[in-house]
């Protein structure tokens, strides 16, 4: 079967595309930075700057098909020839990076990064956050091996704010949409506050105590940057951070599950409680914390690790429907947290 | 199985709407229509557990598509799909053309399986979709039992494969609005 683009002929139905991240950054990326020719035209190039998020969808659209997510390439510049920040302002808005960036791996290879970044409508700082999200690919390569890759050449060696990014731009699913499916109507709101309650505290507690060791190991990460490797080094720093999240404040009510000092304890804490299939939750730690702490959050989203959540799951619930309540009740989590703004700045401080 | 016989490009994989499903694929089996692409097989999805199902469903994006006659028992070698109890109806230019069940599957015998990560949709037409028009709107389908449903099965996780936020940008994207605190980056 063939197919061309822009009309011409079209993709079969029910396809789409709808790359792995493995396949922008190995493919797609990799091809772009090495003037590589590219089959099909798919991916556009496109000046970030001048697109606004909302005329990414006609610019980038693939064939005719309704489709959720958009992909260009962009080449990134510096915002003044002597700093180090990327411009991403547009007329309408800028783009501003929340988290931290996510390590791309292929075959336990180190291949790239992932930036999230936001739109927010206006000018810094006041801008007004929107639901589009972008994720942000560069190639960047462990390449002690290959010293003379030619990628590394073109993108990986040189900084990460310059160079050309390959990018997904779609829009963050509206929590009240979901809210108002026929599903939630088989909640009763004595359900929802139990519910809103059964995972907050605990939740926050071990994401803060995660986030003491993520920061650890962010410590190690810079400390070692110039050799690109993680090493032990520096400790005592890091080891501070994580003594301040042990002594947080309880919020609210006490924590649900105790907290555990050593991180041995926090994997069987994971593997005791994180559903049927142990196999995924048991990774060596050194993989990735990050991966840990998201299976966590994903563990409290779902319910898993609570016991007062056994009652509801008996009600007969769709999926979905858990899916989107405690969707709500993280905000309601976070939101619950900034009035206790303490612990947060420790956060906030450790890490700079 | 897989989108591998269309000589596409890397990056381009089955992953079709609710409404595809329903229009393209299962209205044109139950109408005896020619379907091209000709791709989703059927599979008598009760005599295989969900994990036995790769192989012998169309595989699109961690997802399993294949056509299986509809009944009411559920029943695998191992276990036994639970529907969830509510119906989403799949609407295509404004009109309900079917409907997609919830299932979920338990390891055991029912009603005290174990609960595993196994999802199914299962779509079906609205009854009297493929006879005519004007009856589509009538109000809670009645089943045939030779119908078929379309089925698309998935082990769910939370996982972060790059398509929607994970879990934790959810909670950094809202930490994002305590007053710029600013995380490791």
């Amino acid at each position: 079967m063939t197919m061309a683009l822009n009309g011409k002929s079209r993709v079969p139905p029910g396809f789409r595309f709808h790359p792995t991240e493995e396949e922008l950054l190995q493919y797609y990326l990799r091809k772009k930075v090495a003037y590589e020719k590219i089959d099909l035209d798919v991916i556009r190039e496109v000046d970030l700057n001048k697109l606004e998020p909302w005329d990414i969808q006609e610019r980038c659209k693939i064939g005719s098909t309704p489709q959720n997510d958009w992909y260009f390439f962009s080449h990134k510049d510096k915002k003044y020839p002597t700093g180090t920040r990327t411009n991403r302002a547009t007329a309408a808005g800028f783009w501003k990076a929340t988290g931290r960036d996510k390590v791309i791996y292929s075959n336990s290879k180190r291949i790239g990064m992932r930036k999230t970044l936001v739109f927010y409508k206006g000018r810094a700082p006041h801008g007004q956050k929107s639901d589009w999200i972008m994720h942000e690919y560069r190639l960047d390569e462990i390449t002690d091996n290959n010293p003379q890759s030619n990628v590394s050449s073109l993108a990986g060696e040189t900084s990460q704010e310059e160079g050309w990014v390959v990018c997904k731009v779609f829009k963050k699913k509206n929590l009240h949409k979901i809210l108002h499916s026929p599903q939630s109507l088989s909640m009763t709101g004595e359900e929802d506050t139990q519910m809103l309650h059964a995972s907050r505290d605990g939740a926050l507690d071990q994401i803060l105590q995660y986030m003491g060791r993520a920061c650890k190991k962010q410590n190690e990460l810079n400390n070692g940057s110039n050799s690109r490797h993680a090493g032990p080094t520096e400790p005592t720093f890091a080891n501070g951070v994580h003594e301040r999240f042990m002594q947080l404040p309880p919020l609210e009510s006490p924590p649900l599950p105790p907290l555990h000092v050593n991180s041995s304890d926090q994997t069987s804490y994971l593997i005791s409680n994180d559903g049927p299939d142990p196999n995924q939750v048991h990774q060596p730690e050194h993989v990735s914390d990050w991966a840990a702490l998201d299976r966590l959050v994903a563990s409290h989203l779902h319910g898993q690790s609570e016991p007062s959540f056994f009652s509801i799951q008996d009600h007969d619930l769709p999926l979905l429907h858990l899916r989107s309540s405690n969707d709500v009740d993280l905000w309601g989590f976070t939101r619950s947290s900034s009035l206790v703004p303490d612990p947060l700045c420790h956060v906030s401080r450790a890490s700079i | 199985m897989g989108e591998d016989r269309f000589n596409l490009p890397p990056g381009f994989r089955f992953h079709p709407t609710d409404e595809e499903l329903v229009v393209h694929f299962l209205y044109r089996k139950v109408a005896l229509l020619p379907c091209h692409p000709d791709i989703i097989p059927d599979v008598d999805l009760y005599r295989y557990d969900p994990w036995e199902l790769n192989g012998k469903a169309l595989s699109g994006d961690n997802q399993l598509y294949f056509f299986s006659q509809i009944t009411q028992e559920r029943i695998s070698p191992n276990g036994y799909w639970k529907h969830l109890g509510v119906d989403d109806p799949i609407t295509s230019a404004s009109q309900t053309v079917g409907f997609k069940k919830f299932l979920v599957f338990y390891i055991g015998e029912a009603p005290v399986g174990i609960k595993t990560n196994w999802v199914m949709h299962e779509y079906h037409l609205l009854d009297g979709a493929t006879t005519s028009r004007s009856s589509r709107r009538r109000g809670k389908p009645r089943i045939a039992s030779n119908e078929w449903a379309l089925c698309r099965v998935h082990e769910s996780n939370c996982g972060d494969d790059g398509i929607e936020l994970s879990c934790l940008d959810e909670v950094f994207l809202s930490m994002d609005d305590l007053d710029e605190i600013s995380l490791p980056n």
